[in-house]
């Protein structure tokens, strides 16, 4: 069943303040969270969380597109090790 | 660099039928794209194989090669990797690159100093990764972005990377910040 909307997304409430501060601050930092449970909010876009995966923290550039979704989908804790394709391309991101 | 190399694009998984059809395993971004490249090689590069693409059955693709024309010479190829040279890939488009051209780079910082060697890209859905090996450190996993990685130059075997500062956000710290000097369980 999904969740109430009266209640509004769900968020660990420190990190609000914490990108509040990182987005203030204008420096090119990456901020590592434990919160895989958070949603990641419209005030997030632009910022770069490190989200744990129980092993290490993976790099979560958030976009407008992710507005919504759980820090934790864009973390995957298992790995899949299959063959990557030998002409798949990489963008850089702005 | 990439004149010389040879990128493995498929694998064939055995026989299909008895009119000499085989399975193919493709590990490129479009699985049909494995016959696009033309002529493929071996892992030797001695051999030269034509596939038709005739179909696909259960993630695998159906093609014949000329030559073989019964299931025997079919399974007899089961196992053998599918190459093809890396200059017969259409050059990619401005700001995007061939994962193969850039793992192993040397990855550098702004001021010149080395760090490690791309180990590996990853995408996990929220933008390009690189990974960067590093000899006296765990691996550093940095968001592929023109702020992090402000140059790539391929030709030269090298990234720039301007590393960026990490901040932690622990939920006890910001537990004991929120619940202020006079409760129970704030930091002293």
């Amino acid at each position: 069943m999904a969740r109430s909307v009266w209640k509004g997304p769900f968020i660990d409430g420190y990190l609000l303040k914490k990108a509040e501060k990182s987005r203030e601050s204008k420096r090119n930092e990456i901020i590592k969270i434990w919160s895989r449970r958070s949603t990641i909010l419209p005030q997030f876009v632009g910022l770069t969380f490190g989200v744990y995966n129980g092993h290490k923290f993976l790099p979560v550039l958030v976009t407008e597109h992710m507005v919504g979704h759980k820090f934790g989908e864009f973390a995957p804790t298992r790995v899949f090790h299959g063959h990557t394709a030998g002409d798949k391309k990489a963008t850089r991101s702005e | 660099m990439t004149q010389d190399r040879r990128i493995l694009v498929g694998v064939v998984a055995g026989a299909h039928g008895v009119k000499g059809e085989l399975k193919i395993k493709s590990f490129t971004a479009n699985p049909r794209a494995v016959a696009s490249y033309g002529p493929l090689g071996d892992r030797t590069g001695m051999r030269s194989f034509r596939l038709k693409l005739r179909g696909a059955v259960r993630g695998l693709l159906i093609a014949r090669i000329d030559g073989v024309e019964d299931r025997d010479q079919a399974e007899a190829l089961k196992g053998l990797e599918l190459y093809v040279a890396r200059d017969v890939l259409p050059k990619p488009k401005r700001g995007e690159w061939y994962l193969a051209d850039l793992v192993g780079l040397a990855a550098i910082t702004t001021d010149g100093t080395p760090i490690g060697r791309v180990k590996a890209m990853h995408n996990f859905g929220a933008g390009d990764i690189v990974e960067i090996e590093r000899a006296d450190a765990p691996a550093l996993m940095l968001p592929f972005s023109k702020r992090i990685v402000p140059e790539v130059d391929v030709a030269a075997g090298r990234i720039v990377v301007d590393p960026p500062a990490e901040v932690e956000v622990k939920a006890e710290d910001a537990a004991a910040e929120l619940a202020g000097p006079d409760q129970p369980g704030a930091a002293a």
